[in-house]
């Protein structure tokens, strides 16, 4: 037991248990996770300790970092609400869209560059009318919600359409109010923060 | 017999410092693949140099099933990219 490479191989496990905790993207740290519980079954192994390293091996390692890497993927998510139409011309013909107002395409990857700057993956869920994707906003179905037209009539009365942007972007939630209005720097888009209806539910 | 658990020693820091610099996913998996394999043979010829057949038996069982869940991973990862 008084060998010199078992020193060695315990200094091994809060090495990469150090470099875990300098990971930000959560996928990464899932990764090292998975070295770490190599490591760790090593030096439970070295260290005589066959159950716990077996334990470590399948729970640890093969067990937990599936389960996490389910519960990140499902959690780290922006659900974007777009017009059937809009999302079927955008996709069939990315260059028809007219010069004045950027197309949806475009606008789709605005979004992903915000979101993978965050670590965040961006869904998109197509409403048949804009009545159903307001609906889904409300029901907390989407996140954040996408149409060329305001939810709001009042809106449409506007006079000068030169100035109106062509874009009317929505959210229910305050945290990504907040990043996109600081990562959102096009003028042709119209970001409003709209408060979640009181359900008198306490979390 | 040390000697060589100690240059294998320093071969597992190699796919660690890869882990742990490279910012792609895909060489962060590989990394991952080479330490768990890395450390299982390690294992096993601990438990040969002890003549330790018990944490031998849970060298090959981690050799073989940590490979499993580096699979699953794997799959995960590649279908949120597809996306």
């Amino acid at each position: 037991m008084n060998d010199s490479y078992v020193y060695i191989i315990v200094a091994l496990l809060p090495l990469v248990a150090f470099m875990l905790m300098l990971q930000a993207n959560p996928y990464n740290a899932l990764v090292i996770r998975g070295i770490l519980g190599a490591v760790a079954a090593l030096v439970y192994a070295v260290l005589g300790a066959a159950d716990v390293a077996l334990t470590e091996a399948l729970v640890g390692t093969m067990l937990a970092i599936t389960l996490y890497a389910v519960a990140v993927r499902s959690s780290l998510v922006i659900r974007l609400g777009v017009l059937k139409d809009d999302w079927l011309e955008a996709e069939s013909d990315p260059d028809a869209a007219p010069v004045d107002r950027p197309s949806l395409t475009q606008l789709i990857t605005h979004f992903r560059t915000i979101a993978r700057r965050y670590h965040l993956r961006l869904e998109l869920i197509p409403y048949p009318d804009l009545q159903s994707l307001n609906q889904g906003l409300t029901e907390k179905e989407v996140h954040v919600t996408c149409s060329p037209r305001s939810p709001q009539p009042e809106h449409n009365s506007k006079t000068d359409e030169e100035k109106s942007p062509s874009y009317y972007t929505v959210t229910r939630i305050r945290r990504l109010y907040d990043i996109l209005q600081t990562e959102l720097s096009s003028p042709t888009i119209c970001l409003t923060y709209v408060a979640p209806p009181d359900t008198g539910e306490k979390h | 017999m040390n000697l060589m658990l100690i240059a294998m020693i320093l071969a597992l820091l190699i796919p660690i410092y890869e882990a742990w610099q490279d910012e792609d996913i895909w060489q962060k998996m590989l990394a991952f693949a080479s330490a768990a394999t890395k450390t299982s043979v390690m294992i096993l010829v601990v438990s040969v140099l002890r003549d330790d057949w018990m944490i031998g038996v849970v060298g090959v069982i981690i050799l073989s099933v940590g490979n499993a869940g580096l699979m699953l991973l794997a799959h995960l990862i590649k279908r949120m990219s597809e996306q």
